[in-house]
C-alpha cells in the first residue's frame, strides 16, 4: 500500500467517523491555534523593537556615556580627566577609522523669546547634518550644516511643537528669535516625528518620542562660545560606517578616549546590545507562551495516543482480517501511523483558521502587536504533524505487532 | 505434493503448564484435492488451519507449501504467503464494515502491490460478478445477507488466484438452504479445478469433500476418501 493511498484509507476513516474525529482534533486544534498567537505575540513584539531602534537612530550608533562614579572616591587619574567633551568627539573624528559620524550633545533650558512671548526651553546643541537626516525628518528649511558649526552661526532649527505657540500661523523660517537675548535665525522646522507602543498599560496615545519635537538644534560650537563655561557633554553617540564595524569602532574610540582622559571613566555601548537586553527581557513572557502553546499541544497528543489507542480495540477484528489476506505488519504499523498524522493535520489546518482569528482578537481588541508570516503558519501546522507522529508511534506499532489469530478470533 | 508436512508440532506456554495442541502431524495435500479437516472443538484443527494458512508458526516440524519450506518464516514472509498462496473464508466472513465490496475485494491487491487503482477495481468487480454479486459492488457488507457476505467473502479469497482456498466453518453463520448454496459455489470451484480444503465439524459439508482428514487430541486420527469426486 503506497502513502497515498494510505493518506487517502486515513481521511476516508476519520470521515467515517465523524464524532470520534471532532473529540480527538479538538486538542491540536487549540494547540496549533495557541503556537499561532504565541508566533504572532512574539514576532510583532520583535518587529515593534527593530521599529523604534530604527526609528531612534539604527544599530550603527554606539553610545558613549560617563561612568558614574562617587566624588568622594575618585583616584586622581578620574579627577583630573575632564570627562566627556566636544574635544573628544572631535579626536574620535579624526581618528577612529571605521567611524561614520559622531554626534555630540549639550543640552541646556534656556529663555527663547519672540515678540512678547517667553518660554523655557530645551536647546540642544549639536553638529550633525545627515546623521539627523537619516532619522529626523525636516519639516520645512534646512538643517544645520558643517559650515555653521565652522563658523559659531547663529542659527536654529526649531522643533516644530513650539512653532504655533511662538508664531501663530506666521512663516517661521527667516525669522529672529531671542535665545537667552542672543538672536538667532530660524532655518528650519522638525518634522514631527511620532512612535506609539501598543498594549503597555493604554499608554498607547503616548508619544514616546515628543521630545525631539519639543527641542531646538543649534551649533554645538555656537552652545559652547555662548551658553557653557567649557565644552563637557551631556551626550555622545557615534556611529560606525557598517553595522559590522560597530565592535571595531568601540574599541578604537576605547583606545582615543583612554589615551585622552588618562583613565577608562567612560562606559560604551552598543544600540544593537540594548535591543538584546530587551529581546532578553520579551524573552522570559516568551517562554511563559511557549508553555501554554507546549501544553495544549501536548495534552492533544495524549488525547490522539488515547483515542487511537481505543479505535485500535475497537479495530482488532479488522487488524486480524488485514493481516490474513496478506498484510504484512509494517502495513498495519503505516496505516495507524497515517491515520493520525491526517487526523492531526486536519487538526492543524483547523487549528490554522482559529489562530488567525485569535491573533486578530489579540491584536484588535487587546491592542498587542502582533505579526504573522508564512513562516509561523508552516511552523505551526508541522508541530501538529510533528505532534501526530510522536503520539500515533506507539499506538501504531501495538496494531502492528498484533498477533493474527487472536486478533481474528477477537470477540 | 502441493502441501506436504512433516512431524507438525505446536505447544504454548501458559506458564505453569504447556498446552500441546498439534503432536506431530504429517500428510500431505495435492493440488486440485477438495479435503475436509474435522475435529471437535479443541482437537486441535483450528491450530492446524492456523498454521496450514500461515497465520502461525508451528514450534518444531516442517511445511512445504508449493515446493518451498514455510515452517521457519518471517512474520513478513508469511505475510506474503498468506497474501499470494492462501484465500480465507471465514465463518463470520470477516468483510471490513466501513468500506463498499469493491474495496473489501481490492484489499489483498493492495498489500499485493504493484498493481494500479484502475486494474485492481477491474479485477475485483470481474471476480464480485462471477460470484453473482455484479449488482452490489457499491454496497457495503451491512446491506447484504448473509449468503451473500460469504459470497463476497469467496471473491475476496479468490482475487489474487490463491494456491489454496481455506474455508473454516463457511456455512456455520448460515441458514441451511443458503448454506448449501454457498457449499455448490465451493464445489463448482472445486471442479474448477482449485483445491479447497474445509475445516469444519459439520460432517453434511465434510461430506462434499472427496477426502476427510480426522484430528483428534493433536494427532491425525483418520484419513480416509470420500469415494472419489461426485
Amino acid at each position: 500500500m503506497n502513502l497515498m493511498e494510505s493518506i487517502g484509507a486515513g481521511a476516508r476513516d476519520m470521515a467515517s467517523n465523524k464524532g470520534r474525529a471532532v473529540i480527538t482534533i479538538i486538542g491540536i486544534v487549540l494547540g496549533v491555534a495557541s503556537v499561532v498567537t504565541v508566533l504572532a505575540l512574539m514576532k510583532g513584539g520583535e518587529q515593534q523593537s527593530l521599529d523604534f531602534m530604527d526609528e531612534m537612530g539604527g544599530l550603527r550608533e554606539i553610545r558613549i556615556t560617563n561612568t558614574r562614579v562617587d566624588r568622594l572616591m575618585m583616584t586622581a587619574a578620574e579627577k583630573a580627566s575632564e570627562r566627556l567633551t566636544y574635544r573628544d568627539a572631535q579626536a574620535i573624528q579624526e581618528q577612529c577609522e571605521s567611524v561614520g559620524y559622531v554626534d555630540p550633545e549639550i543640552t541646556r533650558f534656556l529663555t527663547v523669546s519672540y515678540g512678547d512671548k517667553t518660554y523655557q526651553m530645551k536647546v540642544l546643541g549639536t553638529n550633525r547634518e545627515y546623521p539627523y537626516a537619516d532619522s529626523m525628518p525636516l519639516g520645512e528649511g534646512r538643517w544645520l550644516s558643517d559650515k555653521d558649526c565652522d563658523n559659531y552661526a547663529n542659527v536654529v532649527t526649531m522643533g516644530t511643537t513650539y512653532k504655533e505657540d511662538l508664531f501663530g500661523d506666521e512663516e517661521a523660517i527667516g525669522k529672529t528669535i531671542l535665545i537667552d537675548g542672543v538672536p538667532f535665525e530660524v532655518v528650519g522646522l522638525t518634522k514631527k516625528k511620532e512612535f506609539y507602543f501598543q498594549g503597555q498599560g493604554g499608554g498607547s496615545d503616548r508619544n514616546v518620542l515628543e521630545w525631539f519635537n519639543r527641542s531646538h538644534y543649534i551649533p554645538i560650537t555656537t552652545m559652547i562660545k555662548r551658553f557653557t563655561v567649557n565644552d563637557r557633554l551631556d551626550g555622545l553617540e557615534i556611529a560606525a560606517k557598517r553595522v559590522d564595524l560597530v565592535p571595531a569602532l568601540m574599541e578604537e574610540a576605547r583606545t582615543v578616549l583612554t589615551r585622552r582622559h588618562g583613565v577608562e571613566d567612560f562606559n560604551l555601548e552598543a544600540k544593537s546590545e540594548q535591543m538584546q537586553q530587551r529581546s532578553e527581557q520579551e524573552g522570559f513572557f516568551n517562554i511563559i507562551f511557549w508553555a501554554i502553546a507546549f501544553v495544549s499541544l501536548f495534552v492533544g497528543g495524549v488525547v490522539i495516543a488515547n483515542i487511537m489507542l481505543s479505535s485500535i480495540t475497537e479495530r482488532v477484528r479488522e487488524i486480524g482480517v488485514r493481516k490474513a489476506i496478506g498484510a504484512a505488519d509494517r502495513d498495519l504499523f503505516m496505516q495507524f501511523l497515517v491515520e493520525a498524522v491526517v487526523v492531526t493535520a486536519a487538526g492543524g489546518v483547523v487549528g490554522l483558521f482559529l489562530g488567525l482569528g485569535l491573533v486578530a482578537v489579540v491584536s484588535n481588541v487587546l491592542g498587542m502587536p502582533t505579526s504573522l508570516s508564512v513562516g509561523i503558519l508552516a511552523s505551526a501546522f508541522f508541530c501538529a504533524v510533528g505532534v501526530g507522529l510522536v503520539f500515533g508511534l506507539f499506538p501504531a506499532m501495538k496494531a502492528g505487532r498484533l498477533n493474527s489469530v487472536e486478533a481474528l478470533h477477537y470477540e | 505434493m502441493l502441501i506436504s508436512t512433516r512431524d507438525l508440532r505446536k505447544s504454548y506456554d501458559l506458564g505453569s503448564v504447556e498446552v500441546h495442541a498439534l503432536r506431530g502431524i504429517t500428510m500431505e495435500i495435492g493440488a486440485g484435492e477438495y479435503l475436509a479437516i474435522m475435529g471437535p472443538s479443541g482437537s486441535g484443527k483450528s491450530t492446524l488451519m492456523h498454521i496450514l494458512g500461515c497465520l502461525d508458526s508451528p514450534s518444531s516440524g516442517s511445511y512445504v507449501l508449493n515446493g518451498s519450506e514455510v515452517a521457519g518464516l518471517q512474520s513478513r514472509e508469511l505475510a506474503r504467503v498468506r497474501n499470494k498462496q492462501i484465500g480465507f473464508v471465514f465463518q463470520n466472513f470477516n468483510l471490513l464494515p466501513r468500506i463498499d465490496l469493491i474495496s473489501n475485494v481490492s484489499l489483498p491487491l493492495v498489500y499485493h502491490g504493484s498493481m494500479s487503482k484502475t486494474d485492481r477495481t477491474r479485477k475485483a468487480s470481474e471476480q464480485l460478478e462471477r460470484l453473482g454479486l455484479g449488482h452490489r459492488l457499491k454496497h457495503r457488507p451491512n446491506e447484504l445477507s448473509g449468503g451473500e457476505r460469504q459470497r463476497a467473502a469467496i471473491a475476496r479469497a479468490l482475487v489474487n488466484e490463491p494456491s489454496i482456498l481455506l474455508a473454516d466453518e463457511p456455512t456455520g453463520n448460515l441458514d441451511q438452504k443458503t448454506g448449501r448454496e454457498i457449499m455448490s459455489i465451493l464445489d463448482e470451484l472445486h471442479s474448477g479445478g482449485r483445491t479447497v480444503v474445509l475445516v469444519t465439524h459439520d460432517a453434511n459439508v465434510a461430506d462434499h469433500a472427496n477426502r476427510t482428514i480426522r484430528i483428534e487430541d493433536g494427532a491425525v486420527a483418520e484419513d480416509k476418501s470420500n469415494g472419489g469426486p461426485r
